[in-house]
């Protein structure tokens, strides 16, 4: 196959010429076009267009510069080398003002031609690589600049399509990102932002503070951790989020900071929403828990008037008289109830005053002490002697005993394992600046479980025997005196409840 | 003959109140406060009927039903549960005393939720013993 390189238009009106040349170039390999005019030449070239041309200059009708011209016009990259008469350098200057590459006199000496055209062939060569180089360099820009608008495409939709608010600024503090998020948060449109806002129009003053010194410093990694803030919106309200942020830096210079905001409007919302429905349910089992143990007063009310109406229609003042007892029985509790409720729900000063801790007890342990044997409940009172006068509030004390020495007795009652000899005991102790009383009972005990919600409003074991309230006023009472109670138990094996009182002296000290 | 009818309760004005009833419809009245006297005196005076409370200190209502129910002699004497907890608890512990491998008892004769009218339980008293 002949090589494109190797074709090349020879072209003199001198047929020797030609044909001598002819030979010489076919045996250094060139495939040569011959023509024998400036026009047949054009004709030529525009045929077959050849790298190289070789041209005599003085011709009749289209001399060799007109041709020369002529091709230059129609491929400037041709390599033209002009044969010019002997002596004739004005020629060869304005062949080569005109574009020609090389030129040789005549007689055309073999040595010069091969010089010539190893020339051209080298400079066509170089030509092409150029070339090559060219269209690789341009093809790979092509792609890099690609890659670069596809990067930044990427990352300006992440940012734009972001959920949170992304908010940067150059290192001046000038706002230069406002996303759709931030939009959101802020109220402000971007157009209102961008460039024209600085960091300290939009953050929060100790955030905006914290970067501001960030500017001035240098590179300082650290950037700002997640946290809770409210920043306050176009319209002034103030909106939560949740805040990360973090200066930007090149080498070791800022050139600027970028903010993440994440709206916790809903979230607050929701969370709002969800202490509420759980008030709610808290409420609806408190109302509910309170309508059964009403229930159960009533039942007793109504038994009592039942009682009542059928003494008098007989005129049997016993029945008259059972029936009023039961009435006043559950007036009774009914009032202990709302006691119980408005103790539990209000702040209440303890009364101080001058009393002896056994006397409370004894006073618990008398009121106590028939139900307990009435139900085979051995009941023993173990009172520190040397306990004397002390400073406190003896109506809640009585209360607080009375409820634990209650319960002790239930957990006896309600304890199934019939073979135990069931105890309550009830310990005073006074050491130092403590007053102890201590209400043990060896009946159901409780599991963990019943334990932890020990001192839950409205929690209760006893069914609707009981209002679920009795040791969370007990605590409310003791902690309002600053004292503590503390709680040990195994099920089957029974509890203990130790209440503990500050010690304050008597107002009015006796002599022993 | 008037009937004898048990109540069982531990409540004390829940007893003066049903012992009221019964005696006002001409029934006799006996009481236990607990479940263990009154398997006792099911066994001893088999008595026409038997008012039952749920939750009671020692032995519950809910145990006492169980072991008259499993008592060939005593499986027929009927049974009114009155009691301020709701039918469809008492009978979800039953079902779940059933479901721990005993046997399944069926369900009492009437149910009454406190509070009730005294017209209301000698109603039901006279319908299941006359």
């Amino acid at each position: 196959m002949v090589m494109e390189m190797d074709k090349l238009l020879l072209v003199d009106d001198e047929e020797a010429i030609v044909r001598v040349l002819s030979i010489s170039l076919k045996s250094d390999g060139y495939t040569v076009i011959p023509a024998y005019s400036g026009k047949e030449g054009l004709d030529q070239f525009a045929k077959e267009s050849p790298p190289i041309v070789l041209t005599d200059l003085k011709m009749p009708g289209m001399s060799g510069i007109e041709l020369l011209r002529k091709i230059k016009e129609l491929n400037p990259d041709t390599e033209v080398i002009v044969i010019t008469g002997h002596g004739d350098m004005d020629s060869a200057i304005d062949a080569l003002r005109n574009g020609a590459s090389d030129f040789i006199n005549k007689p055309v000496r073999d040595e010069a031609l091969a010089i010539a055209l190893k020339r051209a062939r080298e400079k066509i060569a170089i030509r092409k690589q150029l070339m090559a180089y060219t269209t690789d360099l341009e093809h790979m820009c092509r792609i890099a600049t690609e890659e670069v608008r596809r990067k930044s495409e990427f990352q300006d939709k992440m940012i734009t399509s972001s959920n949170d608010g992304v908010v940067a600024t150059d290192e001046n503090g000038e706002i230069i990102i406002f996303n759709p998020g931030a939009e959101e948060i802020f109220g402000y449109s971007r157009f209102e932002v961008v460039r024209k806002m600085k960091l300290g129009d939009l953050y929060p003053a100790e955030i905006a503070e914290e970067f501001k010194q960030g500017f001035r410093r240098k590179r300082d990694k650290k950037g700002l951790g997640w946290q809770e803030t409210d920043i306050v919106g176009k319209d002034g309200t103030k909106v939560p989020t949740r805040f990360s942020g973090t200066l930007l830096y090149e080498e070791d210079e800022v050139i600027g900071s970028v903010g993440f905001f994440q709206d916790l409007r809903e979230i607050k919302r929701l969370q709002k929403e969800l202490v509420n429905s759980e008030r709610l349910a808290a409420i609806g089992q408190t109302v509910a828990r309170l309508a059964h143990y009403i229930k159960n007063i009533l039942t007793g009310l109504k038994g009592g008037t039942y009682i009542v109406n059928i003494g008098l229609d007989k005129n049997d003042t016993d029945k008259l008289r059972t029936g009023w007892n039961m009435v006043q029985r559950n007036v009774g509790r009914i009032s202990y109830l709302v006691m119980d409720l408005l103790t539990y729900s209000k702040e209440r000063e303890p009364e101080y005053q001058d009393c002896f801790p056994n006397d409370i007890a004894e006073d618990v342990c008398e009121l106590m002490e028939s139900r307990a044997t009435q139900n085979q409940i051995d009941f023993i009172r173990d009172f520190d002697p040397s306990a004397g006068k002390v400073c406190m509030d003896p109506n809640a004390v009585h209360r607080c005993l009375l409820n634990l020495v209650s319960n002790a007795i239930d957990a006896c009652l309600f304890d199934l394992n019939l073979d135990k000899k069931w105890q309550v005991r009830v310990k005073t102790k006074q050491i130092d600046n403590v007053i102890k009383f201590e209400v043990t009972d060896n009946g159901l005990g409780m599991s963990d479980e019943v334990k932890q919600k020990l001192f839950t409003a409205f929690f209760s074991t006893k069914g609707g025997k009981g209002t679920g309230l009795g040791l969370l006023v007990t605590q409310k009472l003791i902690q309002e005196h600053g004292g503590k109670i503390e709680v040990k138990s195994e099920p089957g094996k029974g509890s203990t409840f130790t209440m503990f009182f500050p010690y304050r002296k008597p107002e009015k000290e006796e002599l022993h | 003959m008037a009937k004898k009818i048990l109540a069982v309760d531990d409540d004390p004005d829940i007893i003066i109140f049903v012992k009221t009833v019964l005696e006002e419809n001409g029934y006799i009245p006996l009481i236990a406060r607990n479940g263990e006297t009154g398997m006792a005196m099911v066994r001893e005076e088999k008595p026409a009927l038997v008012i039952l409370d749920i939750l009671m200190p020692k032995q519950s209502g809910i145990r006492m039903y169980r072991e008259m129910r499993f008592d060939e002699s005593l499986k027929n004497i009927p049974v009114v549960i009155l009691s301020g907890i709701a039918k469809r608890t008492f009978l979800r512990s039953q079902e779940a005393l059933t479901e721990f491998g005993d046997q399944s008892v069926p369900e009492p004769e009437a149910y009454i939720e406190k509070p009730v009218e005294p017209e209301e339980l000698a109603e039901v008293i006279k319908k299941l013993v006359d």
